[in-house]
């Protein structure tokens, strides 16, 4: 399950708050505990930013914002916000009602949850506080997915939660510019991945098909509304016209209308593709597809239904799938994760007899498909997207962090930035260097410009010499002078002096003319005077001579110098 | 190419494959490997051959191959990267030590080799462990390697044919070398037997030997019309159906097509030949590859020579010098490259699963890697 929490300039954010699919009971939960060990989230966080509508990454939200308390703003996109109360709804209902389970939330929840989001665009800042700002940015994977950018003052982190950098047909591939965040975080199982394509997916999916309609057998493939219902009906769409094939292909009612409803809201979130396609016709008029009437499922001969819910867990999915078990000659593909206490979750586990209502039991016969066809990037995605972003620093999550010596290497080599690879549980500091503005005045410039030498190269550090004055919200830099004056202060010269002790027998004049002499020709592009007030002065350090009063052989050097100097000439 | 004409071919060729492959996946490496090499039946290792940095990956095949009886309810169709280490030079040469978590490799810029450590479950690091020095200092072409299960780990490599040596690679030590009259560069070394091996030329000449005496090897001359720059590349076929390594059968395939099947017991003859359909094209002759296929009869794939890799059947091959017709060609690669230069993509390697009869893997010069289990549509053949 994804929950991260970032702390960045002060302020704390929670990165999506997902479920894990795995668990039963309360370690499916994140464990909030990490923020505060007792009473409401509210005071403790200043956004919840959820990636996209899958359960391991928003199934806990309802939970985290209801029971154990939360009233600030959940950030989420426009299609994250109005598919996700809908999968959550799924969820609990088979969680509750068909498991039975008790410290889940309820549907009230839900929607008291869904009150608290505030939606987002792609592209647009969103000023969260005074201080903290955020940005969506394209992610593909699913409809609506985004990655965040997270910027307050002038440190920023990228979350990417789950994306990926192929197109397919009908979502982008993830974009974003060249923010340069002090940290990009991302899943490591990606960059320990080498994906097979999409179309050796797809094939496998034809063939399937293909197999059992040949056979004479139907084949049932549950979907949700907005998954992969339509991509997998272009295919079949496209496929059956190349093969001239005649076995009726039929969507369930209800899918087409939803499914449209969603597609015309979200149009800016599929492709090109789609795009031209939706402007050009119905999204689900199709030649070869067409409604389906449960009557159908009793017609002899081989056909291939899409029908409404995914998971095999009610409505007309699973009375078509009670139709059609017993005949080995049958398909069923599971296109994606089922929930666990769903029979679509009890067939891909390998369960050939299943406890129907009424103690009676389904003998499962027909062949069970399970095929992947989320988008997720890989091994190659992450460097493109590290190329892209150029963050300064890694951060890779969810990974077995023993093992993952080699990818760390990769990218610090690749890209000379550090990548951490914290385990759950485990706090990762990471030092940036913000960039402080401050403001320097006309005067001290032209002072520093004016010091001669090459002209300064805007990129190197240089030193130079004022004062910083932090007045209210401003820095300013000054020379000093300006300083003393706007602080009302006296200016101050100190002089320093040492003693140098000689053995010289010449009376001071001479001591004094040798020195300036032997300076003369050593310290060649000064400026050496000896003056008559019998001192000798190289540029502005002073020289006096005199004799030491037990002893006229020993002479006493003053060396004398102004503060100044010492960086000019030490 | 126009986008959707491009899409269009490579849809067809897709459509195709419902009925000609079983299994089939594409894959996209960073960069492109020269090497496939087994690591063990699951997984693979392959290596960059730039002339800088390069990552050599141990790569565990996807489990949807391998679940057979439930393999419908695998959904798993990725590469796990389980080990990777860097090296500074190319990798043109890749062999595993059975029995050990070792393997070796030549840069193909001096025949010196390296030798690493693959790791363990505690690690995903592949690290540099020691090398071992070649018998000359520079030479074209780099080191051919051969190993084989042995109490003791030790490496079979060489340049050339004088020179060739088994080393011991805990000590260092050389426990045997291989004596010629004359220095032949080597396009392959193989073991057929724990002692006996194979030394194939690249002008054509077999040097058969055994590591247990130190007499004379045996020399095949090259197959008659071989022209001067016509180069050689030899397989033998050794395996479980080889017991007794005289029964081993060599083919040895020339740049031109030609492609002779001689017997270990009468090296000099040929028992079958043909002629086959290989586009002829300015061949590397770092690329190509000819392997006899472990669990089929008489089956053997090529590959270099283009952007497919084409099986045959030499059972139905005569004495007689004749045309023949693969049984499948895998054109995948050559389909599914979008080539931005124009230079047209071609197969860098095969090589075939150990046990399933007709599964293969390719790479090809765009970093594709291909995982494939070809259906045999003929009546009678492999």
């Amino acid at each position: 399950r994804s929950c991260i929490l970032v702390s960045i300039g002060g302020k704390n954010i929670m990165l999506d708050c997902g479920m894990h699919m795995g668990y039963n009971d309360d370690r499916r939960f994140p464990d909030f505990s990490y923020i505060t060990q007792n009473g409401r989230l509210t005071d403790f966080l200043d956004c919840v930013i959820i990636s996209h509508f899958h359960l391991d990454h928003c199934g806990a939200l309802p939970f985290m914002s209801e029971m154990v308390g939360y009233d600030g703003p959940i950030y989420m996109t426009h299609p994250t916000k109005a598919i996700c109360p809908i999968l959550l709804e799924d969820f609990r209902k088979i969680t509750v009602d068909k498991k039975g389970e008790t410290n889940f939330f309820t549907s009230q929840m839900i929607k008291d949850c869904m009150k608290k989001v505030v939606p987002l665009n792609l592209h647009q800042t969103v000023q969260v506080d005074d201080e903290l700002e955020i940005k969506a940015y394209y992610a593909g994977h699913v409809l609506g997915a985004a990655m965040v950018h997270i910027k307050v003052g002038s440190e920023s982190v990228v979350y990417t939660g789950d994306y990926n950098m192929t197109p397919d047909r009908h979502l982008g591939a993830a974009w974003i510019d060249k923010c340069r965040p002090d940290i990009l975080i991302s899943e490591s199982t990606y960059a320990t991945t080498i994906r097979d394509s999409k179309r050796c997916r797809e094939r496998d999916f034809l063939k399937k098909v293909h197999e059992s309609i040949e056979r004479g057998g139907k084949v049932l493939i549950p979907v949700f509304a907005l998954g992969r219902a339509q991509e997998l009906c272009i295919l079949l769409e496209t496929f059956w016209e190349r093969m001239n094939l005649k076995a009726p292909i039929y969507f369930s009612t209800g899918l087409t209308e939803k499914a449209n409803h969603y597609y015309k809201l979200f149009i800016t979130w599929t492709n090109q593709k789609i795009r031209k396609t939706f402007v050009q016709r119905n999204m689900f008029e199709f030649k070869h597809i067409k409604a389906f009437d449960r009557s159908y499922a009793d017609n002899p001969g081989p056909m291939v239904v899409f029908a409404t819910p995914g998971m095999l867990h009610a409505g007309q999915s699973l009375q078509i799938f009670k139709k059609w078990a017993g005949n080995e000659k049958n398909m069923v593909i599971m296109p994606g994760y089922c929930v666990q206490g769903t029979i679509g979750h009890k067939i891909l586990n390998g369960q050939r007899k299943l406890e129907m209502e009424g103690r009676s039991t389904l003998d499962v016969k027909l062949q069970v498909e399970y095929m992947s066809f989320s988008a997720h990037a890989d091994a190659k995605g992450i460097m493109q997207l590290i190329r892209m972003a150029e963050p300064r620093n890694m951060l890779l999550v969810h990974g077995e962090a023993v093992k993952m010596e080699f990818l760390k290497g990769k990218i610090e080599q690749e890209f000379s930035i550090d990548c951490y690879m914290p385990a759950n549980g485990e706090t990762v500091t990471v030092t940036t260097n913000p960039s402080v503005p401050v403001d320097i005045s006309l005067n001290l410039l032209k002072r520093e410009m004016a010091l001669g030498g090459p002209l300064p190269d805007p990129k190197k550090p240089r030193t130079m010499h004022g004062t910083l004055i932090m007045k209210e919200n401003s820095l300013k830099l000054v020379s000093s002078e300006q300083a003393l004056k706007e602080l009302g202060l006296n200016e101050h010269q100190l002089r320093f002096t040492c003693r140098v002790q000689l053995q010289d027998p010449h009376s001071d004049t001479d001591t004094l003319h040798r020195i300036y002499t032997h300076l003369k020709s050593v310290l060649k592009g000064y400026t050496i005077q000896h003056l008559p007030d019998g001192t000798v002065m190289v540029e502005s350090i002073v020289i006096k001579v005199s004799s030491s009063t037990e002893d006229p052989n020993t002479k006493v050097l003053l060396l004398s110098w102004s503060y100044q100097e010492i960086y000019i000439y030490l | 190419m126009e986008e959707t004409e491009f899409d269009d071919i490579l849809d067809d060729w897709f459509i195709e494959s419902l009925k000609t492959y079983k299994d089939l996946h594409v894959y996209q490496l960073e960069h492109p490997t020269q090497v496939i090499e087994w690591t063990s039946g699951k997984t693979v290792c392959v290596a960059g051959f730039t002339s800088s940095k390069n990552e050599i990956l141990e790569l565990r095949l996807p489990l949807k191959l391998f679940a057979d009886e439930n393999k419908g309810l695998c959904a798993e169709r990725d590469f796990k990267v389980v080990h990777g280490g860097f090296t500074d030079a190319p990798v043109r040469c890749l062999r595993h030590i059975p029995g050990t978590r070792c393997v070796v490799t030549n840069d193909g810029l001096s025949s010196d080799l390296q030798v690493w450590d693959l790791g363990g479950d505690d690690s995903d690091v592949i690290r540099r462990t020691g090398s071992v020095d070649g018998s000359r200092g520079v030479s074209e072409g780099g080191s051919r390697i051969a190993a084989r299960l042995s109490s003791q780990p030790q490496v079979l490599h060489g340049a050339e044919s004088a020179g060739v040596r088994l080393t011991q690679l805990t000590s260092g030590q050389t426990v045997y070398t291989l004596e010629t009259d004359s220095a032949d560069p080597l396009s392959s070394l193989h073991f057929v037997s724990d002692a006996v091996f194979l030394a194939g030329c690249s002008n054509g000449k077999v040097y058969i030997a055994d590591t247990r005496t130190s007499a004379a090897p045996q020399l095949s001359p090259p197959p008659p019309s071989s022209g001067e720059s016509v180069l050689w590349w030899t397989d033998a076929s050794a395996g479980p159906s080889c017991l007794d390594p005289s029964s081993c059968r060599i083919v040895r395939l020339s740049s031109c097509g030609q492609t002779v099947i001689s017997d270990l017991r009468n090296p000099g003859g040929a028992v079958s030949r043909a002629q086959l359909d290989v586009q002829t094209r300015r061949c590397n002759a770092d690329d190509v590859r000819v392997s006899w296929a472990p669990a089929l009869d008489d089956c053997i794939a090529v590959s270099g020579f283009s952007g497919a890799v084409q099986i045959y059947s030499s059972s139905v091959w005569t004495t007689e010098l004749q045309e023949a017709q693969p049984l499948f060609e895998h054109r995948g690669h050559a389909v599914s490259s979008q080539s931005d230069d124009g230079v047209p993509v071609f197969v860098t390697s095969h090589v075939w699963h150990p046990e399933r009869p007709r599964t293969l893997l390719s790479a090809a010069s765009d970093g594709s890697v291909h995982v494939w289990d070809w259906v045999d549509q003929s009546a009678a053949g492999c």
